[in-house]
């Protein structure tokens, strides 16, 4: 072994400490601690931070200058279409996921840094990474799940979905606590854990029973929790102090019939708390027992601290698909208040003072069609909405309108079955990009989205006093967080599928989001930027 | 075309596009075990597209066949429905129906009938592939000569639509009606009050499609000048609008207008069956149900 003579020893410590020193700066060097408070520069992970807050705490974009906002540029993702996929942008590297690829951009000018493409091509809903040390994360169409270094693409680990029947669905993963959730739909719902270093297989929860004597079994008639469903295709929250991720589940299988599966068909359409370290159950919360409308839950749940009632709690509060905005106290799954969102709710008279929704008989689904509102599309659905601390409004995107709804056959057994929109005058479908009040769910303002007529891009709120969205065919829009006056617009010219992002690089702001295929960042001029 | 589109038609349609739309589940197992690769080549049917001989055709079928494929090939209990709309049919070519109206499918329920005449058979053949296809595979019966005078004259349509490079430009064009609607949609159309262009089952669109509902609406602008158009496209910030008096196009910032209202009803006209006598409307819907760029289709390739 070759000793070092002491200059070169001090040499090499000087080198090591200047790594040290570097070493905090090193570009996408992620870690536990930025993760549960992240810069704001940044926005680490599908809804930016584990609250789901869709909150950026930058403001130099403002509701004063923002309608000198313009483009700053754009990156096309060659050979993908209506990307639902969320940005991910760290030290000022932006990552844009799809199933088997990941983009790694220069988020100041849209230069691709790395790509990393593994066979097939894929265009299949994927909706983003997650990023944690040097490391970004992404699902892949033969169910594998993939750790790349962030500074170059390259492969650092691969595994498989533990249990030869899971397949992972396109949710973003979430980092939490040194795990990576993520979860899928096939065969049933359900979410898993790996180790960030290592991809080794932590834990499984799974969203329906698997057996008769698994919990919730007894809530489907029989057997019929066989017909499994709950699908978890859209991410979710952490609590750090509580230990806990809160995600939303699916709907039944047979979604249209349910006289095939009597009972509330637990977990279904609920909010499920676990423990992030055993990935055990804490609570649930179910908004839509014994769904026959495809409501599925996987709307986002956002955790709001807040006086309730005059009492700070930790709450969780979600705008669900069947017309109801739910606040919850997130530490035992207590409902809480429950008020619809939407003018058309005719399903449900009320809720019970446990959250229960009271139903409207003939609204299920029948051979001749039966109305309903809000529609199977939902009152909202899964793009995330946002919530502002300085305001204390929930930003979510509304669908007011009807659907009739079909089943194909009322012979038992036969479970098909669909729904068209309401023909009717009235109860055709309007968009709303609504502000509630986060503890009583009351309509504080409301800005339409003429022409639309479908859910596009989730909300954005920044701390410059502006909620971002869009509508689905591409006009994006920036609003005045306290009033709902639009105050700037650029249209994208395509579908938009996916949500505004927030982030900083070098002392300037950018809101960037991904329509069709092309994602787009906007700034300030630069002049007027510094 | 991704659903249902002709909301005349009733709640018939709207069962048959929830069944087809979304749950291919029930033709599908109503298919099982035959085969779905391309339709085999074999003669052509010679009394396709032949109103008459659909209509016999229709009738032997109505008589014959009803119990297990339901009337009008709507819905079988024991067969399957014939003619529902975006269903993926195992027997295509006019041959292979033929074929099975002769010789029954073996191993399974679908019998033989052997003594219905080839001619006959050929004919319950036109008769199911027109309830697949448009109008065009069952044209109505009429002096088309006469059907298209009606459409640039008395009837007054020329005024709005367009075929061929001749006429309006407020209305959809229609050189190619026929191979886009049923018969039974241009007749409602033409009709039914009731009748609206209709939505698409709620399926997450893959394009940015071009809007075509065709709304009537009286802009006013700031110096108080109202124009009444046809929306080609909206949305929160900008209208863009065909004038009804001008055919131009009017590029409008809905943020300056004084007042947007939006009509209620559709500028096409519903009182053809009092408008016209029983013969002209025949006519011109024999004219329209011709109007089909299928053959030029093939001539282009």
């Amino acid at each position: 072994m070759k000793v070092l003579t002491s200059p070169a020893r001090f040499s090499a410590a000087v080198c090591a400490l200047v790594l040290i020193i570097l070493g905090a700066r090193l570009p996408a060097q992620v870690t536990d601690q930025e993760l549960l408070k992240p810069d704001p520069s940044d926005w680490v992970g599908y809804s930016g931070t584990y609250n789901s807050h869709r909150h950026s705490l930058l403001k130099q974009i403002t509701t004063d200058n923002v309608r000198n906002l313009q483009a700053k540029w754009v990156f096309q993702l060659v050979g993908q279409q209506h990307v639902q996929a969320v940005p991910i942008v760290a030290d000022g590297v932006m990552y844009v996921a799809q199933f088997n690829r990941v983009d790694a951009i220069d988020a100041r000018t849209g230069s691709l840094i790395w790509q990393y493409q593994r066979e097939p091509v894929s265009t299949g809903a994927q909706r983003g990474t997650a990023i944690h040390g040097n490391k970004v994360f992404v699902t892949t169409t033969d169910s594998k799940l993939v750790a790349l270094d962030a500074r170059t693409g390259n492969l650092v680990w691969e595994v498989a979905a533990a249990g030869d029947r899971y397949r992972f669905a396109g949710q973003a993963p979430l980092v939490a606590k040194g795990k990576i959730i993520v979860g899928g739909n096939q065969p049933f719902g359900f979410l898993q854990a790996y180790d960030v270093e290592t991809g080794k297989h932590l834990w499984t929860w799974n969203a329906v029973p698997t057996s008769s004597t698994d919990p919730g079994a007894e809530t489907w008639a029989g057997d019929s929790w066989k017909l499994g469903g709950a699908p978890m295709w859209v991410s979710g929250s952490f609590d750090p102090e509580l230990n806990t991720i809160f995600y939303g589940t699916g709907q039944p299988g047979s979604q249209w019939a349910g006289d095939v599966r009597e009972g509330d068909n637990l977990f279904t359409d609920c909010v499920v708390a676990l423990d992030v370290d055993s990935g055990k159950m804490k609570w649930y919360f179910q908004f839509t027992p014994h769904d026959v409308r495809d409501w599925d839950a996987l709307e986002m749940p956002v955790l709001v601290d807040a006086p309730f009632r005059g009492q700070p709690r930790k709450l969780l509060v979600q705008a669900n698909r069947n017309g109801y905005y739910y606040v919850l106290d997130r530490t035992n799954g207590r409902f809480l208040h429950g008020t619809p969102f939407v003018s058309q709710l005719s399903w449900s008279s009320g809720l019970s003072p446990e959250g229960r929704p009271i139903l409207t008989p003939g609204t299920e689904p029948s051979v001749l069609g039966a109305r309903t509102c809000p529609s199977t599309m939902g009152a909202t659905n899964w793009p995330s909405p946002a919530y502002s601390p300085d305001t204390g409004y929930f930003y979510v995107i509304a669908q007011e309108g009807c659907s009739i709804n079909f089943r194909v056959s009322d012979r038992p057994g036969e479970t098909g079955g669909g729904y068209i929109r309401s023909p009717k005058e009235g109860e055709e479908w309007r968009f709303y990009l609504r502000a509630l009040d986060a503890t009583t769910g009351k309509k504080v303002w409301e800005y339409q989205h003429i022409g639309s007529l479908r859910y596009g891009p989730g909300v954005l709120s920044t701390a410059g006093g502006l909620v971002f969205a869009g509508e689905h065919r591409g006009l994006f829009t920036a609003v005045d967080a306290r009033t709902g006056k639009p105050v700037w617009h650029f249209n994208t010219g395509a579908l938009i599928t996916s949500a505004p992002v927030s982030y900083s690089v070098n002392g300037q702001q950018f809101v960037a989001i991904v329509s069709g295929a092309t994602v787009m960042a906007f700034a300030l001029p630069d002049s007027s930027a510094r | 075309m991704t659903g249902i589109r002709d909301w005349g038609l009733g709640i018939r349609t709207l069962l048959l596009v929830a069944a087809v739309s979304i749950c291919s589940a029930v033709s599908l197992s109503a298919q099982r075990g035959r085969g779905t690769g391309a339709a085999p080549a074999g003669p052509k049917n010679p009394f396709q597209g032949q109103p008459e001989a659909i209509q016999q055709g229709r009738e032997t079928f109505n008589a014959r066949c009803t119990v297990c494929h339901g009337f009008d090939g709507s819905a079988g209990e024991i067969g399957p429905a014939l003619g529902l709309e975006g269903r993926r049919f195992a027997l295509q070519s006019a041959s292979e129906i033929f074929g099975a109206i002769k010789n029954g499918i073996p191993t399974t329920g679908m019998p033989p009938t052997p003594d219905l005449s080839d001619d006959d058979a050929w004919r319950v053949t036109a008769y199911i592939q027109a309830l697949r296809g448009t109008a065009i595979d069952a044209p109505t019966a009429g002096n088309v000569a006469l059907g298209e005078a009606i459409f640039w004259g008395k009837a007054e349509c020329g005024t709005c639509h367009m075929i061929r490079g001749k006429g309006g430009i407020i209305g959809p064009e229609l050189s190619s009606i026929a191979d886009t609607r049923k018969t039974a949609s241009i007749v409602d159309a033409l009709t039914n009050s009731g009748y609206r262009v209709q939505g698409d089952g709620g399926a997450i669109p893959r394009k940015l499609e071009v809007p075509n509902n065709y709304q009537v609406v009286r802009v006013t602008l700031p110096d108080g000048k109202v124009i009444r158009g046809v929306v080609k496209n909206e949305n929160s910030v900008s209208l863009q609008v065909l004038g009804v008096d001008d055919s131009r196009l009017h590029l409008l910032d809905r943020a300056k207008l004084k007042d947007v209202v939006y009509e209620k009803t559709s500028l096409m006209p519903r009182d053809y069956k009092s408008r016209l006598t029983a013969q002209e409307f025949q006519d011109l819907v024999a004219f329209l149900t011709r109007q089909s760029r299928r053959e030029a289709r093939a001539v282009e390739k």
